[in-house]
C-alpha cells in the first residue's frame, strides 16, 4: 500500500515537490529525504505544493521543522502552496502560519522567491 | 425481570504496534466521529489526534517493537464521543512532554511533544492514566451543540 509519492519539479533554482498522500510516522522518511535531497543539491529555496497533500500529521511538521534553520542560513527557505482546509488547520492550530510563509497557490510561493527572495519566517 | 441500563455504541479495535495500521486507525476514528456527528473537518481533526496517540504508544511505549498491539476504543456517549488508546507498554509520564516553542525547536532541531500538544489542541479534555499494567490514553470531544465541560 502506497500511501506517500513525492514528486520533484527544479524550477530556475527553485526546488518543488508534491507531496501526494499522507505524512505521518509511517511515510515521513520519504518525505525528509526529498527536502534532505534538495539540501544535499544545495537547492535551498523550496515550495512545498501541497494540492495533493491530505493530511499531516507532527512527524511530517517536525521534518518541517527539523531542516528549516539550516535551510534559512543558507539564504533559502521552504514555503508551503495550495494546502487543503484539513492541513492548514494544522498549521494553524500549532502556530506554524507565524513560523512559514503560506500562498493560496504554487505561482505565488514561486515568485515570492523571485520578488526579492528574502528569508525567513513571515513578518507579523 | 432486572431492566437494562442501555449500553453506549462501543467499537474496540485490536491494533498491531506497526506504522503501516495508523491509516486503517485513522479510517475508522473519521467514519466513527461522522458517525457520531462530526462534520469532515472535525472528523478529519479527531483522526489526526488519535494517529498522534497511536505514533505516541508505538514509538515511546512499545519503543518501536512491531509484535505488540494497542486498543483503540471508540464510545458515542451522546453528547460528547470518547476515543481511548490503551497499551501495555512501558510507563509514560506525560509530564516528562516538554511544553511547545516552536521557534526553540527550529533552532534546536526538536520535535519531541508536539503530538500530544496537538492532541490536546484538537481534543476538549486529552487524559493520561495507567491501569495496572495498561497505559490509557483517553480523549474526549464534545458533539456540535453540545454544552456543558466535557466529561472525561
Amino acid at each position: 500500500m502506497s500511501e506517500l509519492s513525492v514528486d520533484r519539479r527544479d524550477l530556475e533554482g527553485i526546488v518543488l515537490l508534491y507531496p501526494r498522500g499522507f505524512v505521518n510516522a509511517h511515510t515521513v522518511r520519504l518525505f525528509e529525504g526529498e527536502i534532505q535531497r534538495a539540501m544535499d543539491d544545495r537547492r535551498y529555496r523550496i515550495v512545498v505544493s501541497g494540492s495533493g497533500l491530505k493530511y499531516i500529521a507532527s512527524a511530517g511538521l517536525g521534518a518541517l521543522m527539523g531542516t528549516i534553520e539550516e535551510i534559512r542560513a543558507n539564504g533559502g527557505d521552504i514555503r508551503l502552496a495550495d494546502l487543503n482546509e484539513t492541513v492548514r488547520n494544522i498549521f494553524e492550530i500549532l502556530g506554524f502560519n507565524h513560523l512559514y510563509r503560506i500562498f493560496p497557490s504554487e505561482v505565488e510561493a514561486v515568485l515570492s522567491f523571485r520578488e526579492g527572495g528574502e528569508t525567513g519566517s513571515p513578518r507579523a | 425481570m432486572s431492566e437494562r441500563t442501555p449500553v453506549p455504541p462501543t467499537l474496540v479495535l485490536r491494533v498491531p504496534s506497526r506504522t503501516e495500521f495508523l491509516a486503517l486507525v485513522r479510517d475508522v476514528t473519521r467514519r466513527m466521529a461522522e458517525l457520531a456527528g462530526f462534520d469532515r473537518p472535525q472528523a478529519e481533526q479527531l483522526s489526526l489526534a488519535v494517529d498522534e496517540a497511536a505514533t505516541n504508544v508505538i514509538e515511546h511505549a512499545y519503543a518501536g517493537a512491531s509484535n505488540r498491539a494497542f486498543e483503540v476504543l471508540y464510545e458515542d456517549r451522546g453528547s460528547d464521543l470518547r476515543i481511548e488508546v490503551v497499551d501495555e507498554g512501558a510507563r509514560v509520564d506525560p509530564e516528562s512532554v516538554p511544553k511547545v516553542d516552536l521557534r526553540r525547536y527550529a533552532s534546536e532541531r526538536r520535535t519531541g511533544g508536539l503530538g500530544v500538544h496537538l492532541m490536546g489542541k484538537i481534543m476538549d479534555s486529552v487524559t493520561f492514566h495507567r491501569t495496572g499494567r495498561r497505559n490509557v490514553c483517553r480523549m474526549v470531544k464534545r458533539k456540535p451543540g453540545a454544552t456543558g465541560e466535557a466529561r472525561p
